[in-house]
């Protein structure tokens, strides 16, 4: 006999209090029959079931899981499932790009009435697992699996870029502009470009610190949030275009007043970045004062997708390997983080230790669960600036991670975060006309 | 010992090492543009040129990221403790940057004071350091103002010069060394130059003196507000050693492990009360360079760094020791008034 007749499938039910327990109830009180291989879990809503459930249920050993809710309409707490379904569209896509097998995540809306329904799915469920196999897929670095990009064996090319050589040109308007607000006491400090790096002017006759070139990557909003910048009073701030984008999100989610600063927005053709490639906000578009010229926004071009196209045209397995080769060398310096605008959490969910939510070992598990955590609480969030990948010291192409979610956001519900001030968060908000074709 | 070899020999030689089970080490370029120290496949993967130095450090070769340390049950009775696999089989780390294999020495220290770290010790007791001396520098390279330099022998169990023309002199250094390229020498007359190194950018005792007085300074906050709090310069760093341990588990079974911990986190010094002894970013860069150039040397007589500079490379927002200490020797030729020195 072989091992394949003798596996049973082990699968994971996360369903709500209120419609699907009540229909898996229905069934037992029913005689219904069905498989003895689902486990459940009872929670109060589908809109509270943690994205990170789902991939703890794998790690722990499920083959399968399942996620069951009350019926469009039908939520106990009027919109719970509204906003699980909008989650949801979004994280199968982050789950495709990782290589998770999405033939073992199955959602369905059940009802209290539904038992019958209940039993076909657990059934079905089960068969089709059985068909798959045990999920021994999950994290690992399978030797079948080619990189979509290709890796030199050993290398003619430099390590790395060479420590910048800081210029300084056509920084004239800039350093004026800076200048005077600091001379009228518009501002109390200059958030910009110098030398070595980001600097804080406070004094007008210092404006000489500031540069413009093409080292001047960091997107200097990520400090806005920070206490010792705060503290030095009332800034200006300088912002590309990209960077922009960081204000409008910011703003939209309370965190920041815009009358309580200045943004001094300046044009950029290019950084010479991969984000620049494909980039089409080359003017500021909401700074109170712009600086340098240029003709106009160059058109938004499907450019932007190629490098995730690339991936995505590997079979599941072949992702996850991708990404277990490059998780493994993660070591959770959470510079991602850190260079993150978006992330200004005073304590990051990976940081809660009583008890442990995310691991924090930079093991295959540890470092699967931060980064899924890392992209996917920037859904419809990330502006796209590339700072995570530019800040990790190991090289981990974290871009590929934003840019699904971007492209999920776009794709399933024409948002791009940062670039209209009016449009509501994309998560947090739902519609009733959000579409999928994956829940049955 | 001195000898001649040629870099196809060179590779001939690691490959000898890995068909031996030996697990072998060294720079290999993990996608383009990225050279890190990682396990070798093949030679063929050992990157010999056309880099600065990789990004990160060979601490992790006897001071992993995770380490377990101890597995644990829960039974009706109570805990029963079960031991972890202990590191065997030798390893080689090939082609580290003398700045890499003076780190090790100095790691050796902190690692035997009050208690005496087996697995840290055992891994060391396997490892063979074979360092090839730089022959470029860059910016962020700062080896000479912390006394060492592009051909400096510390920590090197072994150490090969470029000769030109894909040769390289083998000095072997040690008996480990020795036992590892054995007979595999022809005994040679040829000497390489010992290549230039970067200029030396600050004076070690004056930044010691001025850490140790300068600990209320302006100087700090004003130099530092640029810091995002990553830990991306302590954990590229050789010679930055903390860490912090973790239970991991479910009800029934779980491990103790150890992973690295920087002193750049907010966690770090946490207290459970909720007080926090270095409540910001600027105490916490002062802690750093304070715990480099001025605890550790007062404890173990020298400075918690060998001037790699891959703080430098690795910032996210172009800080870095050095920014810092050459801002420290600026001050310290001022006449006393550190706060106006930017």
């Amino acid at each position: 006999m072989s091992e394949r007749v003798e596996f049973e499938p082990k699968m994971v039910a996360f369903v709500c209090n209120w419609c699907t327990y009540l229909g898996a109830d229905l069934a037992g009180t029913t005689r219904l029959e069905y498989p003895p291989n689902v486990r459940i879990i009872r929670l109060p809503c589908t809109g509270r079931i943690d994205f990170n459930l789902i991939i703890k249920a794998f790690e722990i050993g499920a083959d399968s899981v399942l996620v069951s809710g009350c019926h469009p309409g039908d939520c106990h707490y009027t919109s719970g499932n509204y906003h699980a379904r909008r989650r949801w569209i979004l994280f199968r896509e982050l789950l495709q790009t990782l290589g998770f097998d999405l033939e073992r995540i199955h959602f369905t809306w059940i009802s209290a009435a539904e038992g019958h329904k209940w039993q076909q799915v657990v059934k079905e469920i089960t068969e089709k697992t059985r068909k798959l196999g045990p999920y021994t897929d999950l994290y690992q670095i399978s030797g079948n699996s080619a990189s979509p990009f290709p890796l030199p064996i050993r290398g003619g090319g430099s390590n790395t870029v060479p420590l910048p050589t800081w210029g300084g040109e056509g920084v004239g308007a800039l350093r004026e502009t800076c200048r005077r607000l600091l001379a009228e006491e518009k501002v109390k400090v200059v958030i910009g470009y110098g030398k070595r790096g980001p600097v804080f002017v406070t004094r007008p006759e210092d404006v000489e610190q500031l540069v413009w070139n093409s080292q001047c990557l960091t997107n200097l909003t990520v400090y806005l949030k920070r206490k010792e910048i705060r503290a030095l009073g009332r800034p200006a701030i300088v912002v590309k275009g990209c960077d922009e984008r960081a204000l409008v999100v910011l703003e939209k989610e309370s965190q920041i007043d815009r009358k309580e600063m200045r943004v001094i927005g300046v044009v950029c053709e290019t950084m010479g970045q991969a984000k620049c490639a494909t980039c089409d906000v080359h003017i500021p578009r909401f700074a109170d004062e712009v600086i340098g010229e240029v003709d106009k926004h160059p058109a938004l071009t499907g450019e932007r997708w190629k490098s995730l196209e690339a991936l995505l045209a590997l079979p599941p397995a072949g992702r996850m390997a991708y990404w277990a080769r490059e998780f493994e060398r993660c070591v959770r310096c959470y510079a991602c983080r850190q260079a993150c605008p978006m992330c200004y959490c005073e304590r990051c969910l990976v940081e809660k230790n009583r008890p442990t939510v995310i691991e924090p070992s930079p093991t295959a598990k540890g470092n699967f669960a931060w980064h899924i955590l890392r992209a996917f609480h920037l859904a419809g969030r990330c502006v796209g600036c590339d700072e995570c990948t530019r800040a990790c010291p190991a090289g981990i192409d974290l871009r590929l991670l934003n840019l699904c979610l971007a492209k999920a956001a776009e794709e399933h519900f024409a948002y791009r975060a940062g670039m209209d001030p009016k449009a509501e968060p994309l998560i947090g908000t739902y519609s009733l006309q959000d579409k999928e074709n994956f829940i049955r | 010992m001195s000898g001649t070899i040629s870099r196809q020999a060179l590779r001939e030689l690691v490959s000898e090492w890995i068909g031996q089970g030996k697990r072998v080490a060294g720079p290999r370029q993990v996608k383009p543009g990225c050279v890190l120290y990682a396990p070798l496949e093949s030679s063929a993967q050992l990157a010999l040129e056309g880099f600065i130095r990789p990004a990160n450090s060979v601490k992790e070769f006897v001071f992993p990221k995770h380490e377990e340390l101890y597995g644990y049950r829960i039974t009706g009775n109570g805990i029963e403790l079960t031991e972890v696999e202990q590191p065997a089989g030798e390893q080689v780390l090939m082609a580290a940057r003398p700045c890499d294999a003076a780190s090790l020495p100095i790691l050796d220290h902190v690692f035997n004071w009050d208690y005496k770290d087996e697995l840290y010790n055992r891994r060391r007791q396997l490892t063979t350091v074979v360092t090839l001396a730089c022959a470029a520098h860059d910016d962020a390279c700062f080896c000479t103002s912390v006394g060492l330099g592009p051909a400096a022998e510390r920590g090197s169990d072994a150490m090969l010069l470029e000769l030109g023309g894909g040769e390289y002199e083998v000095r072997c250094l040690t008996d480990k060394g020795k036992a590892l390229f054995d007979s595999r020498l022809p005994a040679s007359e040829r000497v390489a130059s010992i290549p230039s190194g970067p200029e030396k950018r600050f004076d070690a005792e004056a930044v010691q003196s001025f850490v140790k007085e300068h600990f209320d300074s302006p100087f700090w906050p004003l130099q530092t507000l640029a810091c995002l709090g990553c830990g991306a310069c302590a954990y590229t760093c050789p010679t930055c050693h903390c860490f912090d341990i973790v239970d991991e588990g479910n009800i029934e079974r779980g491990v103790r492990a150890r992973n690295w911990d920087s002193c750049q986190f907010t966690m770090f010094t946490l207290h459970a009360s909720g007080h926090n002894p270095r409540p910001n970013q600027p105490a916490r860069q002062r802690q750093r360079i304070d715990h480099k150039f001025h605890v550790y040397p007062e404890k173990f007589g020298e400075i918690l760094c060998t001037g790699c500079g891959n703080c430098a490379r690795n910032c996210p927002v172009g800080m870095g020791v050095l920014r810092v200490l050459a801002e420290i020797d600026h001050a310290q030729h001022l006449p006393a008034r550190p706060d106006e020195s930017r």
